[in-house]
């Protein structure tokens, strides 16, 4: 058989590619339209309380009228006197500064300890696995509370510490599972050949495992983030110096201003209006992770969704 | 780049160890013939909770030291109280309180059960000056228990320092005098509310503007709305007499308080909002000429900053200070007052260790006119002026920003809520005469008080001492009283009488017996 006839009885025999064009029916787009409403009517849930605070918070000292009304005030009568009084408030700055320090260290403390420790949790010939694995579940089913854990912190010293936000929770037992199921899906033949190319257990985690885990290391990393920005409760108990007080507690205190203070005459803030400086104050202070989400969005879904599928 | 990626990260964390320590550590005083200083650490209620504390070179800090011997750690409290008590008893929990602390009494109650805080008795006598200023009869019967005073308690509040205000630009608009009974108050607040009395052609006033603000003496509907309830004789959570001592709500003149509140409502008089607002809300709301008549606090209305937002929109605009409506029984009230108390206390490791007497002697400098002046309103020339009268004021100073009442001067009196007493000097700096900016109306937060303080209240002095109900029974009560008003459950005498057998049976007589042993047995009774 000459060339031309065997290269076209070769490509004779490969399936035919067919365009499949389906036609939506009508249930097609009545479903479309139903969805297309549901997800409005979700994103004005959503969207109405936020811009009800962005607008209050560039509410003027002079608005007469409702808060509705306020929602449509023209931009050009907006004040940023609220703003102004916070950014140039010491305290707000120190404790904006001190929130990030508490991020960026108990992110990077975090995701140091939770990831070999996911990873060791999902090597099936470690000796004691079983052990190992219902010593991290126990303590994540039974808390001990809120005492023992108050005494261990003081004790060993952390008290004043920005570190005592983040150290005593450094490691999720949450986290650490979604993250060990993602590494036991990560197909073992990567890490065999690498083991039989002389790699050790920490390369295999490093130059195999790690770049496979973009995902999950980013998602897990959005969950701590989020966790150390907002937490309050930890910062409340251990933190007594002022300086050290970040940004939860401020917005605590500016949030019950009005209600708590007896002096009622003066305000922290000057003159703007104390219901725009609390709604500034939570802007702002949510304005990192709005921010930073959307950077790690498309990793979100993949990173959780992954680490539930096996096989 | 990956070996990059994991030494940043390892560095990080190692930095994280550095850079996150809090405290900078002081570095040793060196050895000297000298007494050491005593370490004393104060947790203390701020005076302006979001100014921040004192700075690090405070003049204050040096001048304990020196002249006390004295090295003071501040930590301020948080400002809720429930984060208060939950910081309190978790060190409490470690046995780690600080040496001086500020505690709400039903916590105080709890450490002293854990042998947490130390008598005070002896130190009265070891502070002459404080004690005669601060510690009277009731305060010190406040922080009594099993015949030991375990907290000194300075005075808190300023007593009786709201009252009924109404717009009188309004009542001369529509040509009415102001109202004396409780059927005066209903056709002004009809008036109000019809009658278009701020002029502008829109149907947007209300008669009575208010909001739920409720505590342990003063129950739902709350102490916006007790000058209504007094005009039956049921302001209060408890009648503190002693022919009649018990929860209000058991008597017949509650429901006739509920009846009126329930007209009110029904008639669309009273501003809606009242049980959604906030008390940023109602405020906002009387700066904006929603309602025309309110309960209010002294300074909350006539304070600079706070009556300015109302003097711009309405120039013209007026409130004077009435007195409460009379009910057909002739009784009045503007409503409950108690004598509120700041308890601090001492920690029993703190006495322990023998610090009593130091925490005694820092106290008794805090009274003298040095500590007085510097914790109450800073330094002189820098901070405050005195005028002819011997009062500190905000002027005259080179740079105005550090003024006691300026943001950024309020941070070195935070703790001034451990030297104030209401003295007339403390009252006259803090509610100076001023001209408003826009109408250049003469306007006195303290001559408002004044006024206030002279009308009709009810004494209830140690009714904020008396039983909580648990959270179920406080939930019951409030839940039922707003829907009585709001319409869910109808108003009827049968209704009532059901709701009120009901309330006995989840727990209220119980409460109620509970009240009144309590007020026999402390000799609270008037």
């Amino acid at each position: 058989m000459k060339k031309d006839e065997k290269k076209k009885k070769v490509t004779s025999l490969r399936p035919k590619a067919t365009a499949v064009a389906v036609k939506p029916t009508t249930a097609d787009h009545s479903f479309t339209i139903v969805v297309d409403v549901f997800l409005w009517a979700a994103l004005f849930l959503i969207a109405i309380p936020l811009w009800s605070t962005i607008t209050l918070s560039f509410r003027p000292n002079d608005y007469i009228g409702t808060n509705l009304e306020g929602m449509f005030l023209p931009v050009w009568k907006w004040s940023t006197a609220a703003y102004k009084a916070l950014l140039g408030n010491h305290g707000f700055l120190m404790a904006f500064v001190n929130s990030f320090k508490i991020l960026i260290f108990g992110v990077a403390t975090a995701l140091l300890l939770t990831i070999p420790l996911a990873y060791c949790l999902s090597i099936p010939s470690l000796p004691g696995r079983k052990f190992f694995n219902w010593l991290v579940i126990i303590p994540y089913v039974f808390n001990v509370g809120m005492i023992p854990t108050y005494l261990l912190v003081t004790g060993i010293g952390l008290q004043d510490h920005l570190s005592s936000v983040f150290l005593p929770v450094a490691v999720s037992t949450y986290n650490c599972l979604i993250m060990r199921s993602f590494f036991e899906g990560i197909p073992n033949e990567l890490k065999e050949s690498a083991r039989i190319d002389g790699a050790t257990e920490m390369q295999v985690m490093m130059r195999i495992v790690l770049p496979l885990s973009k995902a999950i290391i980013l998602t897990v990393g959005l969950f701590y983030g989020v966790s150390f920005w907002n937490d309050f409760f930890r910062a409340m108990l251990y933190l007594n110096n002022n300086d050290l007080q970040p940004l939860p507690i401020l917005l605590r205190n500016i949030l019950l201003a009005s209600g708590m203070n007896e002096y009622v005459e003066v305000s922290a803030f000057g003159d703007a209006p104390i219901s725009a400086i609390k709604a500034a104050s939570v802007f702002m202070s949510a304005i990192p992770m709005v921010i930073a989400y959307p950077f790690i969005q498309k990793y979100f879904t993949k990173g959780t969704l992954l680490g539930s599928v096996k096989g | 780049m990956k070996k990059t990626l994991l030494i940043l990260l390892v560095l990080t964390c190692l930095i994280a160890s550095v850079f996150a320590q809090g405290s900078t550590e002081q570095a040793a005083p060196a050895a000297s013939a000298k007494e050491e200083p005593v370490a004393i650490d104060l947790w203390y209620g701020a005076a302006i909770t979001e100014a921040g504390p004192p700075p690090d070179d405070w003049v204050g800090f040096k001048v304990i030291k020196d002249k006390l011997n004295i090295d003071l750690k501040l930590t301020a409290l948080p400002s809720a109280e429930n984060d208060q008590d939950v910081k309190i008893q978790a060190a409490g929990a470690a046995n780690n309180l600080p040496d001086l602390f500020m505690v709400r009494r039903e916590t105080l109650m709890r450490l002293i059960k854990q042998g947490l805080v130390a008598p005070v008795d002896d130190l009265y006598a070891k502070m002459p000056v404080r004690t005669a200023r601060h510690y009277d009869v009731s305060s010190i019967q406040n922080t009594t228990f099993n015949g030991h005073s375990y907290g000194l308690a300075d005075p808190g509040s300023i007593p009786r320092n709201e009252g009924l205000l109404i717009r009188k630009d309004w009542l001369d608009k529509l040509g009415l005098s102001v109202p004396k009974t409780l059927d005066d108050l209903y056709n002004v607040m009809v008036a109000f509310t019809k009658n278009d009395p701020d002029g502008n052609g829109k149907d947007d006033t209300y008669g009575y503007g208010a909001f739920q603000e409720l505590n342990n003496y003063e129950e739902w509907p709350g102490r916006r709305l007790e000058p209504i309830f007094g005009a039956f004789g049921v302001d209060g959570t408890w009648d503190m007499s002693k022919a009649s001592t018990g929860l209000n709500v058991f008597k017949p003149e509650f429901y006739d308080a509920m009846v009126f509140l329930k007209k009110i409502q029904d008639a669309g008089v009273i501003d809606p909002n009242w049980l959604a607002y906030k008390k940023d809300d109602f405020r906002a709301a009387w700066k904006q000429g929603r309602f025309g008549i309110m309960r209010e606090q002294n300074a909350a209305y006539a304070a600079t900053s706070n009556y300015a937002p109302f003097d711009k929109n309405f120039p013209n605009g007026k409130w004077i200070v009435v007195d409460p409506p009379v009910g057909s029984s002739g009784k009045s009230s503007i409503g409950p007052y108690t004598a509120g108390f700041r308890i601090y206390a001492i920690s029993a490791k703190a006495a322990k260790a023998g610090k009593a007497d130091k925490i005694a002697q820092l106290l008794e400098w805090m009274a003298s006119d040095e500590g007085y002046y510097l914790l109450g309103w800073g330094v002189e020339g820098v901070n405050y002026t005195k005028d002819a009268n011997g009062i500190p004021v905000a002027t005259g100073l080179s740079d105005p920003d550090l003024a006691f009442s300026a943001p950024k001067g309020q941070t070195v009196t935070q703790l001034r809520n451990l030297v104030f007493y209401n003295s007339d000097i403390e009252l006259g700096s803090r509610y100076p005469t001023y001209k408003t900016a826009v109408s250049g109306k003469t306007m006195s937060a303290l001559t408002t008080l004044r006024d206030m303080q002279k009308r009709k209240w009810t004494s209830e002095i140690g009714a904020d001492m008396m039983p909580y109900p648990n959270a179920d029974l406080k939930r019951f009560y409030e839940q039922g009283l707003a829907e009585f008003i709001t319409g869910k459950r109808e108003l009827t005498k049968d209704n009532w009488n059901a709701w009120v057998e009901e309330f006995k049976k989840q727990g209220g007589q119980a409460w109620n017996d509970a009240g009144v042993k309590y007020a026999q047995e402390n000799n609270l009774l008037n």
